[in-house]
């Protein structure tokens, strides 16, 4: 085989690597917008290996990143989970804390300030609630402050390319995580006499967490295979 | 609260004040101390933030000031908004501006330099001495256009204080004053600074440092010795009249002849009223003692 060769087979087996890793990518964020509750069809969800390059190249073998953006919006059933109960001492509760969320793969090999404030614009543009961005490499720590900055506008979250490539929800290991709503913690508290203090912990940057979109304050169940009992549920407050 | 005329207690100071009686209202004065604290200190990052934000896109002015001859409208801001820097941030900044394609030095409009070719290092100094020689990562080369560019910048660097911004405290004593290796080039810039640099008379900030310096002169340790606190007035004597010289003339005589046999050189050394009146002294000011 000639050099010439060679290189053009390294070429493309490399195209076809990162064709192969964006798919993945792509898949596991859409599980994951799934799984927080957001509507988004099967068929976008399962997309093919094939579909996918047909629906995304950009004529040159390569995938074209900024054809890959989507949104979404939440469905009833997780407005309902975000929703504030209505007490006595608060007839009217606010809205609940949820809203169209929108995916965007960053191109570019530095992401720096002007990327993420050029982001926090759009979402706030066009209204969304929630950001997910999902970069090929690290943001500079620098644009990662601009989050806290525009956290009143709008919600941003960060996901590598690497972190994406495996769902890890789906791993044997990993126990299934349930966010509660506002009513099925104040029910648990009720039923444990606890305060929220008082249980376990999980921090915000937990993968699951991460994964979950959890916020500060809230409660997720965690269902666990158990040899003696069959399923053993434990209860963790997010910090 | 300690008044003016008590000591100055050297313990550190209390956030709250000693008259409060009630155990909530002192848990209360504590966690707002400390929340303020906090307060500030997110301020000043986002003030750093937002500085960073500005400074990617400097220079402002473009074409006759290049980085050797800044316009002196941009080297001002950016030596103002540079002030609460640390070391760290001024790097996030450099990185930024990079990312830009731009300069890492903020007053240089300059694309940064590629380098040609694969490979992760080069060498640098082939030319000259052996001990110029150096192999460098190409990144280091690939954040300026020049090698003047990137000495002004880590010659600015150098200058920021390492001390976060939240901790320097109020006083001026801590505040940077940052230089540029090559200031702005404009006659009215030029004199202005000769002025700052004038040393007036009376200076306030100078008579705080000589006072502190006569402190730890004469031993006063402690905070107040540090910030200068004893406050040494010297004041010019009145003068009345012309001053005239001593003279034996106006002496009584009489009075001179019955000590004329003690005197030595002119002077009288006195004995028991000396004595006397060292032991007055000792019983009046006692305070000193322990």
């Amino acid at each position: 085989m000639s050099n010439e060769e060679d290189r053009e087979v390294k070429q493309r087996e490399a195209g076809n690597r990162e064709t192969a890793r964006l798919w993945r990518a792509w898949r596991t964020v859409h599980e994951l917008v799934q799984d927080r509750g957001y509507i988004l069809s099967e068929a976008e969800v399962k997309i093919s290996l094939e579909d996918f390059i047909h629906k995304f190249n950009s004529g040159d073998g390569n995938i074209e990143k900024t054809r890959m953006n989507f949104t979404a919006h939440p469905s009833d059933e997780m407005v309902a989970r975000y929703s504030n109960p209505v007490t006595d001492r608060d007839p009217k509760p606010a809205a609940p804390d949820v809203g169209p969320i929108k995916v965007k793969f960053e191109e570019g090999d530095s992401i720096g300030i002007k990327n993420m404030r050029k982001f926090a614009q759009e979402l706030t543009a066009e209204s969304f609630h929630t950001g997910i961005m999902i970069t090929s490499v690290n943001i500079t720590p620098a644009a990662l402050k601009i989050i806290p900055a525009v956290a009143s506008e709008t919600r941003i979250e960060t996901f590598l390319e690497a972190d994406l490539l495996v769902n890890i929800t789906h791993h044997e290991l990993v126990p299934k995580h349930v966010l509660l709503s506002k009513e099925e913690k104040a029910a648990l508290l009720q039923r444990y006499r606890l305060k929220e203090t008082q249980l376990p912990r999980i921090q915000v940057g937990d993968p699951v967490a991460r994964y979950l979109g959890l916020r500060r304050g809230q409660v997720v169940k965690i269902i666990r295979k158990s040899e003696t009992a069959g399923r053993y549920a434990s209860y963790r407050y997010t910090v | 609260m300690a008044t003016s005329q008590m000591p100055k207690s050297i313990l550190k100071k209390t956030s709250y004040p000693a008259t409060t009686t009630s155990k909530e209202d002192r848990d209360r004065e504590l966690a707002l101390y400390h929340a303020e604290l906090i307060q500030q200190r997110k301020d000043i990052e986002l003030e750093i933030l937002l500085s960073t934000e500005t400074l990617i896109d400097y220079p402002l002015a473009t074409a006759p000031y290049d980085a050797s001859n800044p316009s002196p409208a941009d080297a001002k801001t950016f030596k103002n908004l540079l002030r609460p820097f640390q070391p760290g941030d001024y790097d996030a900044l450099i990185v930024e501006r990079n990312i830009n394609e731009r300069c890492g030095y903020t007053l240089c409009a300059n694309s940064p330099r590629k380098e040609s070719g694969g490979g992760r290092w080069r060498m640098v100094g082939k030319h000259g001495k052996g001990k110029d020689f150096r192999v460098v990562d190409k990144k280091e080369l690939e954040k300026w256009c020049s090698e003047a560019c990137a000495i002004r910048a880590l010659y600015v660097r150098v200058q920021l204080s390492e001390t976060a911004a939240w901790e320097r405290g109020e006083r001026g004593e801590n505040t940077v004053k940052i230089e540029l290796r090559d200031e702005p080039k404009s006659d009215s810039d030029t004199v202005v600074e000769g002025l700052e640099k004038l040393q007036l008379a009376g200076d306030d900030s100078t008579k705080k440092q000589d006072t502190a310096h006569l402190a730890l002169e004469r031993g006063e340790r402690g905070p107040a010795a540090r910030i200068g606190s004893v406050d040494v007035k010297i004041l010019e004597k009145e003068i009345q009249r012309a001053p005239e010289a001593p003279s034996l003339e106006d002496q009584d005589l009489t009075e001179r002849l019955d000590t004329m046999h003690l005197a030595l050189e002119g002077h009288t050394t006195s004995f028991g009223s000396n004595r006397h009146r060292r032991h007055e002294e000792e019983e009046e000011d006692t305070d000193w003692k322990l």
